[in-house]
């Protein structure tokens, strides 16, 4: 490879745009980027194709109400958002939760952070230029989101938490169900460390990829996989424990090469993670009620106490911040909801300058950056 | 630097004022008012101190107090805490960027402004970042209440010319 750095040749710049319409940027966005030749000199994101409102939305519902906005937000960590909603104002609200359903809620949330892993993998090699680690990858999703679909009725946007528990009980059944998930899942992990790790142009263009070091994560606020891919063992289930992840064995992957590779790495490794906390949570699943009993929210309208509450959660991207401000009233004064892709995709700003354009998408789809839950 | 070693430094330099109203904190470990002149320094302090800036909220407060309440909120990665520096600037105030400080703010400074109209002074690149480019409303004011102009909607639109009358058939 001809290095051009040097090069003081009075070479123009040139203005490629890397969408919106593309099928590598995983959802509606635009990247301007700056060329010199191959190289890419600066990345202008583009964003807001996909602004919803989500924000304003929550101000003109009640708490209840905002439930089936939370997976539309990031519809890869569906029931990891509305558990972290219903969270949040339990928090606020002070709203007991059964042991069974803080129980159940980290099965579901884990399947669902499994899921949306699985989809990574298949979309990343996908972007890559191979096209069969997809439907590998769905057939195991396909058996998730069918289990997820017998115990919340939904299977990708869920709206299955309530204010004190969840809305459906699992089923006696469900142990079962899901333990014959988890063993066809068991069997595959060395089928695709054979079929994608052991593949020499993968390797090739992703070891080495899209580099980010600990203080650039650090300088943009980056959490999730790609902070764990930089060496840092960030993780808000450990971090700020809540639900019932405490009572849960499980180690935080991370890895110190800082690049794509090492983020693909990374969430193999942490679907591995969600499979043990699974088998744990599946043996201490106590018998009792979902919800508590006497919740409101639903069909009596919440009215928290006021004041500015925090709630942070690790979703399959990072930190997952909900910020909301009460004023008393059965609508929330202001909600804000801090994104992990937010953060992740500014930090390309900074990541890909001084890169090849080919390896564009490749260092964009490592970043895992879902554009709905940035746009809101 | 601890949650207390960091606010201790805020209170040392002068940054921090009395709150300007009672209103209860969840989720904090530590939680001061600044005044907006301070907050690029009490940024500095954060990331020296190992911090990096998690959150940025904006908050809709012109009917009780005539001011913007800036929410930002500072974590770490070990032990995580999280130490939130809240600030009340006027609507006519610019707000000093925190962009040189943490580029990420640069991003949540854009959406601030075209939400709600605050300014920031020192910022590189103050446009809209999630609206079109040409909107002429801040959305997230409380004052904000009907739908913007659509062409869907067909009060913008001339009146449809009058339905040619059917060809006869021969």
């Amino acid at each position: 490879m001809i290095d051009r750095t040097a090069d003081t040749s009075p070479l123009d710049t040139y203005t490629l745009n890397m969408g919106p319409q593309h099928p590598s940027t995983h959802g509606v966005l635009r990247l301007k980027l700056t060329l010199r030749g191959e190289r890419i000199l600066a990345v202008d994101p583009v964003i807001g194709y996909g602004h919803r409102a989500h924000e304003k939305m929550a101000e003109n519902r009640t708490y209840a109400q905002f439930f089936p906005n939370t997976s539309r937000q990031d519809y890869l960590s569906g029931l990891i958002y509305n558990v972290a909603w219903a969270e949040a104002v339990e928090k606020m609200a002070n709203i007991a939760v059964p042991e069974r359903a803080l129980v159940a809620r980290v099965i579901l949330s884990e399947f669902n952070r499994i899921t949306s892993h699985l989809l990574w993998v298949g979309a990343f090699l996908m972007d890559l230029g191979a096209a069969t680690p997809f439907l590998y990858v769905f057939d195991e999703r396909e058996a998730i989101l069918g289990l997820l679909e017998t115990v919340t009725g939904s299977r990708l946007t869920y709206a299955t938490a309530r204010f004190g528990g969840l809305s459906r009980d699992l089923d006696d059944d469900f142990p079962r169900r899901a333990r014959a998930v988890l063993a066809r899942l068991e069997g595959r992990w060395s089928e695709w460390e054979d079929l994608i790790e052991g593949n020499v142009i993968f390797l090739q263009r992703s070891q080495g990829i899209g580099t980010m070091t600990e203080a650039q994560c650090r300088a943009w606020g980056v959490t999730g996989p790609v902070l764990r891919a930089s060496g840092v063992a960030y993780d808000i289930r450990k971090a700020e424990p809540y639900g019932a992840y405490p009572r849960f064995e499980f180690d935080i992957p991370t890895r110190p090469e800082c690049d794509a590779y090492a983020r693909y790495l990374v969430r193999i490794a942490e679907m591995k993670q969600s499979v043990r906390i699974i088998e744990q949570a599946l043996d201490a699943l106590p018998a009792g009620p979902i919800l508590t009993e006497g919740s409101i929210g639903v069909k009596k309208r919440l009215k928290p106490p006021a004041g500015t509450f925090y709630h942070n959660v690790e979703s399959a991207r990072g930190a997952y911040g909900i910020v909301i401000v009460s004023e008393g009233g059965t609508e929330p004064w202001r909600a804000k909801f801090r994104t992990p892709s937010y953060a992740n995709l500014a930090a390309m700003q900074d990541i890909m300058c001084n890169t090849m354009v080919a390896d564009a998408v490749a260092t964009l789809g490592s970043i895992d950056v879902v554009i709905p839950e940035i746009d809101r | 630097m601890s949650p207390a070693e960091l606010v201790a430094r805020l209170e040392a330099a002068g940054a921090v004022v009395p709150a300007p109203f009672e209103h209860a904190v969840g989720g904090m470990q530590e939680w001061r008012w600044v005044g907006p002149a301070h907050l690029v320094a009490a940024a500095q302090a954060a990331r020296d101190g190992g911090y990096f800036l998690e959150s940025m909220t904006c908050i809709d407060r012109l009917a009780a107090h005539q001011s913007f309440e800036l929410l930002y909120t500072f974590n770490r990665y070990a032990p995580a805490s999280r130490v939130a520096v809240r600030a009340l600037v006027r609507q006519t105030d610019a707000v000093p960027s925190l962009s040189g400080v943490f580029p990420i703010a640069a991003w949540n400074e854009r959406e601030a402004w075209e939400f709600f109209g605050v300014t920031f002074s020192g910022h590189p690149n103050l446009t809209w970042l999630l609206l079109p480019e040409d909107t002429t409303f801040q959305p997230l004011l409380k004052s904000f209440t009907a739908p913007p102009p659509s062409i869907y909607d067909d009060s913008m639109n001339p009146a449809p010319p009058a339905p040619e009358p059917a060809a006869k058939h021969e």
